[in-house]
């Protein structure tokens, strides 16, 4: 029987072959097309299903400990340069892409009722298979080259779907914005690649490893140049999985319509980047220093966007600086030198965050019910509470993923994060410190959502305070509002079912990788599985554990008695007596308005400079010389009428020009030695 | 069964028709003079004075044109030889040494296809012009085959003639199509043009009359000769100025804005598709080739000003406020590549140059004639004016997003490929020093941070966002009409098809550029030779030509 692998290459080509007959059909017969909405999802959702059967065929044969499969065409070749590409199927990316194909699933099921009343129902189901396919081209790309491709690519869809509705102004500026800020990330990773491909002859991963491993021995590449090109490659994972000061674009993207949120914010493609670190692991881990600063800027980036967190008022928002505080906790992750356990913390987090986005789009699609299609509003906590009883299954299911992310066993988190955390105290004690603070806060900030959004009572209805948030946005009532007054209810079925689908594995998933017998470090690397087990002891596991469980607990009752008993007001006991920090907070750390003054008014700027110079310098010297020689009508006509003449005085003066020139040079003809 | 049989009895006919028609037929003399012989039948046609028959005759004409340059690629052209394939030649006037001497190797052949095909879209991008459409179109086919000419002329007198006989069409269409300044622009452009192919004249005039005798300009001739270095660096810096007008390279530019800023669509897609080509290609074909001492003198010159393109265009085109002339400072940025990929002295840089120009040929094209449809539409081109046209115009808001993508290199497309190829190629010569490479990428990589932001706010501010009142209040945004969609489709086959597979482009141009690269190498390695005896004898003898090796003229 054939072997599985040999056919991978379909498991990304069929959704884009779904996506670009639906696409072509948009384009062709735009009307009928989006008549069709039922065949449309249904042959996309087949497209993506097949996939999903495969990639567990693939995880399945790579589980019974087949060999990895790689294959290779001739890209592209000149001079002695050849640049192969194909796919490559081996135990990290069977593990991708059974998650990315098993969420897109989901996604799009979700999508179905999510987007039921939306116009634009096709083009979203085109545009998500056509990033289900770049992101699982991503995966199976055996060299850095391709992976730029469609790292690329799935930037591009980001733009796409974050600018879907894009008669909103704020989704205009979101999706340039997350665009523009990826490609500053791949300026550095195409420097990266180039630099290395130089260096090395190489794109592919073990080749580049090698290859400048050699390089450096023979001393043909000193070590700086090779440190500098690992952290230039480094940035386009610090742009993609929104490490700090790239992390920017993150939060504006939730512009995007939620589904989006939960596939690409949140579970794939942001993931991307680490998914490409844990990729160059063999070329990391021969520079510790390089390790250190991956470490230190995912340390950053989780306490920063863990402490954003603790003030956003939307809901979306807040989960989204929670996306950026657990990337920030896998790239310490692959910063100390255990990609499985960045890996690990990936995939729970895939699963458990895909499901609170996905809840925040059933609470968010509830809401609209109420307050109108307005995101200020529909989005807003303050104006929720109380949805428990009107939603009960969105209510659990968001339940289970703060626990989960809270790091409380034996849900998923708790076995990642602990991990990581364990990771972390033996190789940097000051950023395990950190990353055990952001535990804290990280339970705090979830259970914080959950008790304003569910419990208490619903302050939907408030009209005052609609109107107060509405001015604060610095936008108008609508008249629209008024008819807006249904009732909250529970979603439909295909909202409701991924979310019981993904609440399973959000429960369960942590199990697989428990640390004295961790069957995911046993699938990508079957040697560190043992010594994990072999070292393990329940001495340095308990500590640890029960440190993080503490922390974690105590988020969670300062979260109780402050959001659901009112016990404690924390308005009064912190943001009062500490103004500058809650303000820096709330304010997001002033990033936001450093980058608008610094490169988005600079560059305008700046642009405007040179344009500036180019019509008056540049332009001007032309002009000033049209009017001093030919300006007049005199010179025009020189040239209009008299142009044989003229064109003959100009070659008589350029022959005798060249042979005084020859005159004065010597004489040309002999080669001059 | 039928079929069966007619095919039968078709075949030998065909059979015998195609191979008559091999290699021996001559292809590229038909190609030229082709639609010229068809403008001049233009009066002829009858017409209704609005252009509904003139321009079904023009397209046949454009169409044919093309299947007569696909026939000479397919039956007579051998992309793996790397010299000159389909050669004619006829002598003219002996005496003065010119002669009819066309003939096509990897550097012309592809650009001899752009030029047909992108002439036979603008064409049908022309439908609607009803302003004198007789001498539009005879303007538009005799453009056609002087462009081909261009490509396809293998003496350089004869290549001084074919690049004067294009200007004056383009003139024509300017000043009489134009917008409101098209006098103005005109002009300039017949200035610059003119001014600057002056040196073109002289320079060949010196190189036909190089070592006495009778002059002869035939490039075959003209390789073969043994310039000394200081003439070819002279005659290099006259064609440098000649072709850096054409290409454009800054600070020579500023014909192009106001150019193409009045020109119509479809003289717009003639414009960006194919005549910024010839600056490249000229340059290639005779800096490159036929002065390679003075090649290896410039080159870092060349690299130098190909980043200041790169990056001074990009801006400028993020200030402009004008969407014509924003999309034709992008075109100059686009350029940058080219000139780096000239003087990159590797074949993958050299060969990414050559797929830069035909890669912005297709994408530029399809900017400019989108850029058209939209003014049909909006009736203005200053983006403060328009805003949230999308949700009127969809598919229009497709396509445009479609083409501003290809143009900011997203991978997948062939610009993608092109600035690749010139990067690594560029990175990994060996030719320059490492700090110049390092900084020379490390700018030209800055465009691609600038590239997408001014394109994307573009888009942002045609079609995101709240709709226009004004705008809407007094236009009719009605979405593509089926020509729109088709002439777009057909240029983004081959952008998309280049992007996915590169070589089906590379391949057909592989030997010669490896051939030229070759050659300029040796000329390098003489060079250098020629330095280090003079660095060895320096102590007696101070250099009287001081060569700057390449690796020292930096900054």
């Amino acid at each position: 029987m054939p072997s599985v692998s040999e056919i991978a290459w379909l498991i990304p080509v069929l959704p884009l072959i779904g996506a670009v007959l639906t696409g072509l059909g948009l384009i062709g017969f735009n009307r009928e097309i989006n008549q069709l909405r039922k065949p449309v999802a249904i042959t996309l959702l087949s497209c993506i299903g097949i996939s999903t059967v495969l990639s567990y065929a693939v995880l399945l044969e790579q589980l019974s400990g087949s060999p990895p499969v790689e294959h290779l065409f001739v890209w592209a070749s000149a001079g002695n340069f050849v640049l192969p590409m194909g796919y490559v199927v081996d135990p990290l990316g069977a593990v991708m892409l059974s998650l990315v194909t098993s969420i897109a699933l989901l996604v799009m099921i979700y999508s179905h009722g999510y987007m039921a009343h939306d116009k634009g129902y096709v083009r979203f189901f085109t545009y998500l298979a056509l990033f289900s396919s770049s992101m699982l081209g991503l995966i199976v790309s055996p060299n850095l080259l391709e992976i730029y491709v469609f790292w690329e690519l799935v930037g591009m869809c980001s733009y796409l779907l974050v600018g879907f509705w894009y008669d909103r102004e704020g989704a205009a500026h979101a999706a340039q914005k997350a665009f523009v800020v990826n490609r500053v990330g791949d300026f550095g990773l195409l420097l990266g690649i180039l630099g290395l491909f130089w260096a090395t002859q190489s794109f592919d991963f073990e080749g580049i490893a090698n290859g400048l491993s050699n390089s450096i021995a023979e001393g043909s590449v000193p070590t700086w140049a090779a440190l500098t090109l690992c952290l230039l490659v480094f940035m386009g994972p610090m742009a993609k999985s929104a490490q700090f000061p790239l992390h920017v674009w993150l939060p504006d993207a939730m512009e995007g319509p939620t589904p989006i949120s939960a596939l690409i914010h949140a579970a794939t493609m942001v993931a991307a980047g680490v998914f490409l670190v844990a990729r160059l692991e063999p070329l990391y881990s021969q520079f510790p220093i390089v390790g250190l600063v991956i470490a230190i800027v995912g340390t950053i980036t989780c306490f920063l966007g863990a402490s954003i967190a603790l003030t956003q008022m939307d809901l979306k928002k807040g989960l989204a600086y929670s996306t950026v505080s657990q990337l920030g906790y896998m790239m310490l992750a692959m910063g100390c030198g255990a990609p499985i356990a960045g890996m690990f913390h990936l995939v729970t987090h895939a699963c458990f965050k895909a499901m609170l986005f996905l809840g925040s789009g059933s609470v968010i699609h509830a809401m609209e019910d109420v307050v109108g299609h307005e995101p200020v509003l529909a989005q807003d906590m303050r104006l929720m509470g109380g949805l428990r009883k009107k939603m009960p299954i969105t209510a659990i299911t968001f339940l289970i993923g703060c626990i989960a992310i809270s790091g409380i066993p034996p849900l998923a988190g708790f076995w990642s994060k602990d991990e990581i955390l364990g990771q972390a105290f033996n190789s940097f004690p000051l950023l395990w410190f950190v990353g055990f603070l952001t535990a804290g806060m990280t339970a705090f900030y979830m259970f914080r959502l959950y008790f304003l959004t569910f419990e208490g009572d619903f302050r939907g209805e408030d009209s005052e305070l609609q109107n107060e948030l509405l001015t604060a946005a610095g936008k108008v009532l609508e008249e629209e509002h008024q008819n807006h007054s249904g009732d909250l209810h529970e979603s439909p079925w295909s909202m409701s079912y991924p979310l019981i689908v993904l609440a399973i594995p959000s429960i369960l998933i942590g199990l697989i990788g428990v640390p004295w017998n961790s069957q995911f470090a046993a699938l990508l690397s079957p040697q560190e599985a043992l010594e994990m087990a072999e070292n393990f002891s329940w001495k340095e596991f308990l500590p640890l554990a029960l440190a993080s469980v503490s922390i974690s607990s105590l988020g969670i009752g300062i979260a109780f008695s402050a959001y659901y008993l009112k016990r404690l007001d924390l308005g009064k006991v912190f943001a009062e007596r500490f103004k500058p920090i809650n303000n820096f907070l709330s304010n997001k750390w002033y990033l936001d308005d450093i980058n608008e003054k610094l490169f988005v008014k600079g560059s305008r700027k700046l642009a405007r400079e040179v344009l500036e110079v180019d019509a008056k310098v540049v332009d001007g010297v032309v002009n000033l010389t049209g009017l001093l020689t030919l300006g007049s009508g005199e010179g025009l006509k020189y040239f209009e009428t008299g142009r044989a003449q003229f064109y003959a005085l100009i070659v008589f003066g350029g022959v005798i020009a060249l042979v005084a020139l020859f005159g004065v040079l010597g004489t040309p003809t002999l080669p001059p030695v | 069964m039928l079929i069966l049989a007619l095919n039968e009895a078709v075949n030998p006919v065909f059979g015998m028709v195609t191979e008559q028609m091999g290699a021996n037929f001559p292809w590229l003399s038909f190609s030229i003079l082709f639609p010229i012989v068809g403008s001049l039948l233009v009066p002829f046609i009858p017409d209704d004075g609005e252009g509904k028959q003139v321009r079904w005759y023009a397209l046949a004409i454009a169409l044919v044109t093309f299947l007569i340059t696909i026939g000479a690629y397919l039956k007579g052209y051998d992309p793996s030889q790397e010299g000159l394939q389909l050669s004619e030649r006829v002598d003219w006037l002996p005496d003065l040494g010119l002669a009819w001497a066309v003939g096509a190797d990897g550097l012309s052949m592809p650009l001899i296809l752009l030029t047909s095909f992108i002439t036979a879209l603008a064409v049908l991008a022309a439908w609607p012009v009803s302003y004198k459409p007789k001498l539009f179109f005879f303007l538009l086919l005799a453009m056609d085959g002087g462009q081909i000419a261009v490509f396809a002329v293998q003496d350089m007198l004869l290549f001084f003639l074919a690049w004067e006989l294009e200007l004056l069409p383009v003139y024509l269409l300017l000043a009489i199509w134009g917008g409101k300044k098209r006098q103005y622009a005109a002009t300039k452009f017949i200035i610059y043009t003119a001014g600057s192919s002056l040196f073109i004249l002289v320079v060949a005039l010196a190189m036909g009359f190089f070592g006495g005798g009778i002059p002869n300009f035939e490039f075959t001739h003209l390789a073969q000769q043994n310039f000394g270095t200081s003439f070819q660096v002279l005659c290099y810096t006259g064609l440098l100025i000649a072709f850096g007008v054409k290409l454009p390279i800054v600070p020579l530019h500023t014909w192009l804005p106001d150019a193409h800023g009045e020109a119509t669509a479809p003289v717009h897609m003639l414009l960006a598709g194919i005549l910024l080509k010839m600056g490249g290609y000229a340059l290639l074909r005779f800096n490159a080739q036929l002065l390679p001492e003075a090649h290896a003198q410039f080159a870092p010159l060349l690299i130098v000003l190909g980043v200041v393109n790169i990056i001074y265009a990009a801006l400028t085109s993020f200030a402009q406020r004008n969407l014509k002339r924003k999309i034709a400072y992008s075109s100059i940025s686009h350029m940058g590549f080219v000139l780096i990929g000239i003087g990159s002295f590797s074949a993958l840089g050299t060969s990414g140059a050559m797929l830069q120009m035909i890669s912005h040929g297709l994408i530029g094209a399809s900017l400019f004639f989108l850029v058209g449809a939209t003014y049909d539409r909006t009736h203005t081109l200053q983006l403060d004016e328009m805003g949230g046209v999308g949700q009127k115009m969809k598919i229009m808001f497709a396509l445009w997003t479609v083409c501003s993508l290809a143009s900011l290199a997203l991978p997948g497309m062939s610009g993608f490929v092109s600035e690749l190829m010139v990067f690594v190629g560029f990175v990994t010569d060996e030719a320059y020093t490492l700090p110049f490479r390092i900084v020379i990428a490390g700018l030209a990589a800055v465009g691609v941070i600038l590239t997408p932001i001014y394109l994307l706010s573009m888009l942002r501010e045609i079609f995101f966002g709240q709709e226009n009142d004004e705008l809407v209040s007094h236009t009719n945004l009605e979405d593509a009409e089926p020509r729109e969609i088709y002439i777009i489709s057909s240029l983004l086959v081959p952008i998309i098809g280049i992007g996915l597979y590169p070589r089906i482009m590379t391949d057909s141009y592989r030997a010669s550029i490896e051939a030229l690269v070759e050659r300029d190498l040796l000329a390098m390695e003489r060079l250098n030779r020629i330095e280090i005896a003079s660095t060895k004898t320096s102590k007696f003898l101070p250099g009287i030509i001081p060569t700057p090796v390449i690796e020292k003229t930096v900054f």
